[in-house]
């Protein structure tokens, strides 16, 4: 086996997939492997920062291109994340599938020439679609799935985005919905894939499994026992996959009483400023010390609560090892991040497998849920209270939390990633030998 | 200023730090809680607790003080060109560094000005100061880094180096524009490996300084504001291009 393997890593335009990476790189780098990221467009230095090798793919347009996209983006969504999972389905979901879609397609040929440069000796993927240029690559390919379960569907696991439960009554009518809503954006990857050699998927599917390792970001409190379970050759479930951050330097508040609270609603969470800054109103009532991710938007907030700080970004992990509370947008890296700190979740769904999130915390007991912008004053104070004081919860995540560190997931993924690349190699090097057959 | 930096009439502020100092009771004194009225008021002002126009009498209701005391803190201020007066009972806040794009416009500032002020005429590093920053950047890499520490090494840094510009008005507005950012930036999310790295970028303009390659240094200054450029996408999602960032981190 190469003794320094290169692991290409690339996961999706999003925070989640991309943090979720580099923590997976983080242990590949400690084992010996070269990782290398293959960054969209926006992406450039995120990596680097970290100290990992990033190759670019080209740009798509200016800066004030993409300010106006999120503008008419922002403008367009914000009242959609108040539908429900089933009315999103048709103002979102579809939409959003169409425009993976159509980053696939435009991706494909220069990820394929990315791919040519590094020679990787694996490829990492973290994303909701398959990208044919990684599987014409010539090396395994690794699927990380770092959205909730249910992207993985089975008869005992709720329906992919729905927010029910598995043995809801209205299943059958979601994932009617859901092939229709997605119909479109499904004939045209079929397409695109039927033209660069792949076979069609199911409806409703864009990615298939990976025939070599399914790494699956859902540590043990949370797991569904399915109906048919994966192929534990090919599939590894993740406890977590915490990366290592900088230190979280805690701000002295003017207010600096009580536990401490964490709210991030991810960057795309970040957007609906006007919640948020209701949220804010609340806080400055309860006795607690809150940390509040506002993204890019901090110009847009005034009068902050002296028990409040705003931030545009934190070391989430080392923040969140260090709250009594995370509300967050049921993201799955943020839920699985609370879940290896034994930190509660309230999770306020806007949309995708946050709505999943959501009702799996309320289910297992390890957080609760809130619609995210239905609610009084009185309301969110009484549950952020309820939680904070709520010592079953704590237990519950106190046992969760120590399973997990026990088997932290970055460390398994890394683990079967070089296993992957050694049987490989071994592979390889038996097709060179010479045949001695008569 | 805690002891941490001395003010120089019409010089402005300088790091008050001899080789003898102790640097473990320097950073103390940085952390101490005990700070000036002035100093409160700018922090609240850069965590959006504080509007655009405070009137004096919310300042005293605030802060729980004298008149005569928020009068002598907004004196400071204003002397530091932090705040205005202006006619009634108001006063009015000056751009600091509170949001992203403060930041981002901070960064594009010291783009232009700090390598053009280590190649201006008569740039001089006071090696005495040097060599403490010196012990300071190597100490801060033996352990962990992070945010806050390194904040304050990187303006003990990049004030050194604009005290050392032979400009006067290069140092003056470099000097005054690294104390708004000592006191108002606040990062708390650099990965440790970028920190780390900009220590190491320190450290080599530092020697081309000290070799008085002063080209080079101006060129690696460059370079690592460049780096420094935090360019996280404020928001990003699935099939969508990432909503760009200008902030800097260092």
């Amino acid at each position: 086996m190469t003794s320094h393997p290169t692991i290409a890593f690339f996961p999706e335009a999003s925070f989640g997939a991309a943090l979720n990476c580099v923590a997976i790189a983080q242990a590949l780098e400690r084992r010996g492997a070269a990782p290398v990221f293959v960054c969209h467009p926006g992406f450039t230095g995120v990596f680097a920062d970290y100290g990992f090798k990033e190759v670019h793919l080209p740009g798509a347009g200016r800066n004030d291109e993409a300010a106006d996209y999120w503008q008419a983006f922002i403008h367009r969504h914000l009242p959609h994340f108040d539908l429900s999972p089933q009315d999103q389905l048709s103002t979102y979901v579809g939409p959003t599938w169409e425009a993976i879609v159509d980053t696939a397609i435009a991706a494909d040929a220069s990820l394929e020439h990315a791919l040519a440069q590094i020679r990787p000796d694996a490829i990492v993927l973290d994303n909701v679609i398959m990208f044919p240029a990684i599987a014409q690559a010539g090396c395994p390919w690794v699927r990380v799935i770092s959205c909730a379960e249910t992207e993985i569907p089975d008869d005992n696991v709720p329906p992919y985005l729905s927010g029910l439960s598995a043995d809801d009554p209205k299943r059958d009518a979601f994932e009617t919905a859901y092939r229709t809503a997605t119909a479109n954006a499904h004939r045209r990857n079929t397409e695109f894939r039927r033209k660069r050699g792949l076979p069609a998927l199911p409806h409703g599917r864009f990615m298939e499994p990976s025939p070599t390792l399914n790494l699956i970001l859902s540590p043990d409190a949370v797991r569904y026992a399915r109906a048919q379970p994966l192929d534990a050759l090919t599939h590894r479930y993740l406890q977590g996959c915490v990366r290592e951050e900088a230190q979280f330097d805690q701000p002295l508040l003017p207010n600096h009483h009580g536990p401490l609270v964490y709210v991030s609603f991810g960057s795309l969470g970040a957007i609906d400023v006007a919640l948020i800054d209701r949220m804010i109103r609340v806080f400055a009532t309860v006795r607690a010390r809150f940390v509040v991710n506002v993204g890019g938007f901090t110009e847009a907030y005034r009068n902050v609560p002296d028990n409040v700080v705003l931030g545009s970004w934190f070391p989430q992990p080392s923040i969140v090892a260090r709250t009594d509370l995370f509300i967050h947008h049921g993201g799955n890296n943020s839920f699985c991040e609370a879940l290896f700190f034994g930190v509660p979740s309230l999770i306020l769904p806007y949309c995708w497998d946050g709505h999943d999130n959501a009702l799996r915390a309320a289910q297992t007991g390890v957080g609760r849920a809130m619609n995210r912008s239905a609610w009084s004053n009185d309301e969110l104070r009484g549950v952020i209270e309820g939680i904070l004081a709520d010592r079953g919860m704590r237990s519950r995540l106190a046992t969760c939390a120590a399973a997990m560190r026990q088997n932290p997931g970055r460390e398994t993924a890394a683990a079967a990633i070089m296993a992957v690349v050694s049987k490989d190699q071994t592979r390889v090097a038996a097709a060179r030998e010479p045949s001695f057959a008569r | 200023m805690n002891g941490f930096l001395v003010k120089r009439e019409a010089e402005g502020y300088f790091l008050s730090a001899d080789l003898d100092a102790d640097t473990g009771v320097m950073e103390s004194k940085l952390d101490t809680s005990s700070v000036s009225l002035a100093e409160i008021i700018l922090a609240d002002r850069a965590a959006r607790r504080l509007d655009d126009l405070p009137s004096v009498s919310f300042l005293i209701r605030r802060y729980n003080t004298t008149r005569a005391a928020v009068l002598n803190a907004l004196t400071v201020l204003q002397h530091d060109g932090i705040i205005d007066r202006i006619p009634g009972q108001s006063w009015n806040f000056r751009p600091i560094l509170d949001t992203p794009n403060a930041v981002a416009d901070s960064h594009h500032f010291r783009l232009i000005l700090e390598p053009a002020a280590i190649l201006a005429p008569g740039f001089s590093l006071d090696l005495v100061k040097a060599r403490q920053t010196r012990l300071n950047l190597q100490k801060s890499l033996t352990g962990r880094l992070g945010n806050a520490a390194f904040h304050k090494l990187d303006a003990e840094f990049h004030m050194l180096i604009a005290q050392s510009a032979g400009n006067r008005f290069a140092r003056d507005s470099l000097l005054a524009h690294h104390r708004l950012r000592l006191i108002t930036q606040k990062d708390f999310g650099t990965p440790e490996f970028r920190l780390r790295q900009a220590q190491d970028e320190h450290l080599a303009i530092l020697d081309s300084l000290e070799r008085r390659q002063f080209d080079v240094a101006a060129a690696q200054m460059t370079l690592h504001l460049r780096l420094s450029r935090n360019q996280r996408p404020d928001a990003a999602n699935r099939g969508s291009p990432p909503m760009p960032n200008g902030n800097s981190n260092h």
